[in-house]
């Protein structure tokens, strides 16, 4: 398997997970959707990495690899805001509107960022739109989605979107520079975390809407 | 020069930084003394730019980020730096005399400077964003300074609001208009616009023209956007009314005349047809609410549209001329709208100080609580009347001599055979006509309501002359009215060269020099000095000869008395009164609303107790056009309110969508 088509299975492989999320509408599954995207976001860098000879680069894929593969995915599944077991019942946009939504957010992304990838004139540069496709289909989870748990993963998703981008169009993240992202997604899930379980010991129930009467 | 002119900015800091940091004894003359200088050194650059004829450059990287900090001080700027320094001069000598009105808190003491040095450097300028930088701090000051007496005035408030709203919504169209410019020119200098700007698409030129005019024409006063106006001019103080008055809504001429032929090179017929209609309408507009005003600071508020009007209808004639190819007559349109810049700071800055020494002394400016005031406050009152008559364009004083100038230019343009020229030049004539008999109106009753009679009130009889340096900074200005008048050939070749430099072409000299103003090659000239000796002559020789015809003893006796000896204020006219005719000739356009409130006594209905008359007219374009939009405003935001229901996923929609359009744009 040579160099740009392995990468572009591991980028495919970043899209996919994201496109799933959408379908899937379990909790559990979701997390575990997140946490193959995760994987594969490392495997993504970790190749760039090795292809560049690039110590910090590889050091930088571990730490994706560690944090969004496993460790962020095994939190979220064993408190998950005390919800690992809900289903995602009524979302706002129903499950096949969002795969048509998220084919369209793909084909936006393609048309909009195809420039960006001729001008980084890499392969790896070309595939800089899976990145961007990611991005928009993890904020359409957060629009649409109504459980906390799918914030979150919508969140994870539009960094794991913005992490791609990063790798595949620049000649490497600097080790540094990724370990103070991946900890700044790390707090922020954490928040997130203990914010959903405090709605659900207040309001009882987990719909984010409820939080419209707080208004004024 | 350049030197000076870099000392000049850093003065004019110190004053700011002196307002601010300097303990309270010693802030105000601190502070003013270190401005005062700093108007003595732009006064230095800006002459010598006139008569020496040479540009005055500084350049500095550092200062501005990105594009530069660009001065360039030419002759036509310097001749509005001038006009800025002088009023500033006085304004700041009349300050040290004066207080209240919150002048002296340390907020505004530190802003007067920085208020004053932006007037300074508007009009010296180089680059787009320099020039914007000046005139937004100028826009800000203005306005922290409208508002110095917000706690006292629930007026001031509110005139700082529509100042406010009016001078962004200006800001903000000049700043399009400029940009627009800069951007086709491929640079934002001045010289670079200039230099390529006759090689713009005409739909650019045209748009770029349309936004500075409202741009500017908001900062004139001109109609529709002078709304601002009469209320930041009457709830201002006294120096700050005048220095807004006098000197900053010149900048809005300085800029459309800047723009429209220095930058643009002049433009179709319709870009100046519109200019004179813009400055037709404020001309009558001001001039009519300013002979229906009763409020002394509204009526000189309302003569500042009036004059902006007269000057853009000059400014509208002279680009008409030059576009018809008579440049010798496009010339002396600008020269007397340039002129009459000048001679209205001079007149305009001696009013508003004098009627704030009024306002100072009776605690009002009302003039229906005036009167009397002339034996009270003789200097004070002089200084007026001059001031007044200057206004009403009465010889021998310096408003006649640019508004002679103005009406003998549109006169030799009806000989035309351009529709345009010949439709708008009448126009021009029985506007300036029109105007000219209201400004008339509006001194007879200013002075003869104000100074003249009894005092209708307790505070109007105990008012006493105010201190010498409030006279002596708002006298010089009066002074300078007489000066003027009688030597316009003083400021004239300064004028000539300006509307030269700005035309950028150097065409045959139309107005003769020395003792005479007019223009060469058709009849028409005026000698002001030998006028106003003629009519020293007459009057002396009148007093004379009734000194020799009536030698006997004169008998004093009330005039108009019919005999009786008691006579009280209350049959007096008021300023209500005296304009009412005029107000019910053009009731249409002044909408005045009467209301009259009787009570009877508790016996009988056919006594009555009391009775109060409430009489007053408002803005027609505040009733008409304002009043709608702000409705519509509100209403839009009520609406909008249901946009933001507080549900998380729709502000999430919001953000996805302006995400998706932004990557759809840029792509």
């Amino acid at each position: 398997m040579t160099f740009s088509s392995a990468l572009a299975l591991a980028a495919g492989a970043v899209l996919v997970c994201a496109v799933s999320v959408l379908w899937l509408t379990s909790v559990r599954s979701v997390i575990r959707a997140v946490a193959i995207q995760g994987v594969a976001l490392g495997t993504v860098a970790l190749i760039l990495g090795v292809d560049q000879r690039d110590p910090g680069l590889i050091a930088a894929a571990s730490v994706v690899l560690v944090l969004k593969g496993a460790v962020i995915p095994a939190l979220l599944s064993r408190s998950g805001g005390g919800d690992s077991r809900g289903r995602e019942s009524r979302p706002l946009v129903n499950v096949p509107a969002s795969l048509v939504a998220a084919a369209a957010l793909i084909v936006v992304a393609f048309v909009t960022t195809r420039g960006v990838g001729r001008f980084v004139g890499t392969s790896a540069g070309s595939l800089v739109p899976v990145g961007v496709a990611t991005m928009l289909i993890g904020f359409f989870v957060l629009v649409t989605r109504r459980r906390p748990v799918f914030q979150i993963v919508g969140l994870l998703m539009v960094d794991n979107g913005i992490a791609l981008v990063a790798f595949l169009s620049t000649a490497g993240v600097p080790f540094l520079i990724e370990l103070g992202v991946s900890l700044d997604i790390f707090l922020g899930v954490m928040m997130l975390m203990v914010l959903t379980r405090r709605l659900k010991v207040e309001f009882g129930d987990v719909d984010l809407d409820e939080l419209q009467e707080l208004r004024d | 020069m350049s030197g000076l002119l870099v000392a000049t900015l850093v003065l004019g800091l110190a004053g700011c930084v002196a307002g601010a940091a300097s303990p309270i004894g010693i802030r105000t003359p601190l502070s003013v003394a270190l401005t005062l200088a700093a108007c003595a050194g732009a006064l230095a650059v800006g002459v010598a730019v006139l008569v020496r004829g040479r540009a005055v450059s500084f350049h500095d990287q550092h200062l501005l980020p990105l594009s530069g900090f660009n001065l360039r001080l030419d002759r036509f700027g310097a001749l509005f730096v001038v006009v800025s320094a002088g009023v500033a001069v006085c304004a700041l000598v009349y300050r040290l005399g004066y207080d209240g009105h919150g002048l002296s808190s340390r907020t505004a003491s530190a802003v007067l400077p920085a208020f004053v040095t932006t007037l300074l450097f508007v009009p010296s300028a180089s680059d787009v964003t320099t020039f914007l930088f000046f005139w937004e701090l100028m826009a800000l000051t203005s306005l922290l300074l409208v508002l110095a007496d917000h706690r006292h005035r629930a007026e001031v408030p509110v005139a700082g609001q529509w100042y406010a709203v009016m001078t962004q919504f200006g800001a903000a169209a000049i700043l399009v208009g400029l940009v627009l410019l800069a951007t086709h020119a491929g640079s934002q200098s001045f010289a670079a616009i200039a230099a390529s700007s006759l090689h713009m698409r005409p739909w650019v030129r045209s748009a770029a023209f349309v936004l500075v005019v409202i741009g500017f024409g908001s900062k004139a006063g001109a109609v529709p956007l002078h709304v601002w106006l009469p209320r930041a001019h009457s709830e201002s103080s006294g120096p700050v009314s005048a220095l807004m008055s006098a000197a900053m809504v010149n900048l809005g001429i300085y800029g459309i005349v800047r723009v429209g032929d220095g930058l643009l090179h002049g433009g179709p017929v319709w870009w100046w047809l519109m200019v004179m209609a813009i400055g037709a309408l404020s001309a009558l507009f001001g001039a009519l609410h300013s002979a229906t005003s009763r409020d002394l600071k509204r009526l000189l508020a309302y003569s500042t549209t009036d004059n902006m009007g007269l000057v853009l209808l000059a400014v509208g004639a002279s680009g008409l001329f030059a576009v018809t190819g008579r440049h010798a007559l496009a010339l002396v349109a600008l020269v007397a709208a340039l002129l009459h810049v000048v001679f209205h700071a001079v007149f305009k800055g001696c009013l508003f100080l004098s009627a704030s020494s009024i306002q100072q002394a009776t605690g009002t400016r009302d003039l229906d609580s005036l009167g009397g005031l002339l034996r009270r406050m003789p200097v004070t009152g002089s200084v007026f009347l001059v001031g007044g008559l200057a206004m009403a364009a009465l010889p021998v004083l310096c408003g006649f001599v640019s508004e002679w100038l103005l009406l003998q230019s549109m006169l030799h343009g009806l000989p035309s055979k351009d529709p345009a020229v010949a439709v708008a030049m009448p126009v021009g004539v029985g506007v300036l006509a029109l105007t000219g008999g209201l400004a008339a109106f509006t001194f007879v009753k200013a002075a003869g309501i104000g100074l003249l009679g009894l005092p209708r009130t307790e505070a109007a009889a105990r008012a006493r002359e105010v201190g010498p340096a409030m006279t002596g900074g708002s006298g010089v200005l009066a002074a300078l009215c007489v000066l003027l008048g009688v030597a316009p050939f003083l400021v004239l070749p300064a004028v000539i060269d300006a509307a030269n430099g700005v035309l950028g072409r150097r065409g045959p000299d139309p107005l003769v020099r020395g003792w005479q103003v007019g223009l060469s090659g058709v009849h028409g000239v005026l000698a002001p000095g030998i006028l106003a000796a003629v009519l020293c002559a007459a009057v002396g020789t009148v007093a004379l000869v009734r000194a020799a015809v009536e030698p006997g003893p004169v008998r004093v006796a009330e005039a108009w008395g019919c005999g009786r000896e008691l006579q009280t204020a209350r049959m007096e006219y008021t300023a209500t009164s005296f304009g009412e005719p005029l107000t019910r000739v053009f009731e249409d356009v002044l909408a005045p609303s009467h209301d009259v409130d009787i009570s009877h006594v508790a016996e009988s209905r056919y006594y009555v107790e009391a009775a109060t008359v409430h009489t007053s007219t408002d803005d027609g374009f505040e009733r008409r056009l304002y009043a709608p939009a702000q409705r519509a405003l509100r209403r839009f935001g009520t609406a909008a309110r249901s946009v933001p229901n507080g549900s998380v996923h729709r502000y999430l929609a919001f953000g996805l969508v302006a995400l998706v359009l932004v990557l759809v744009l840029v792509a």
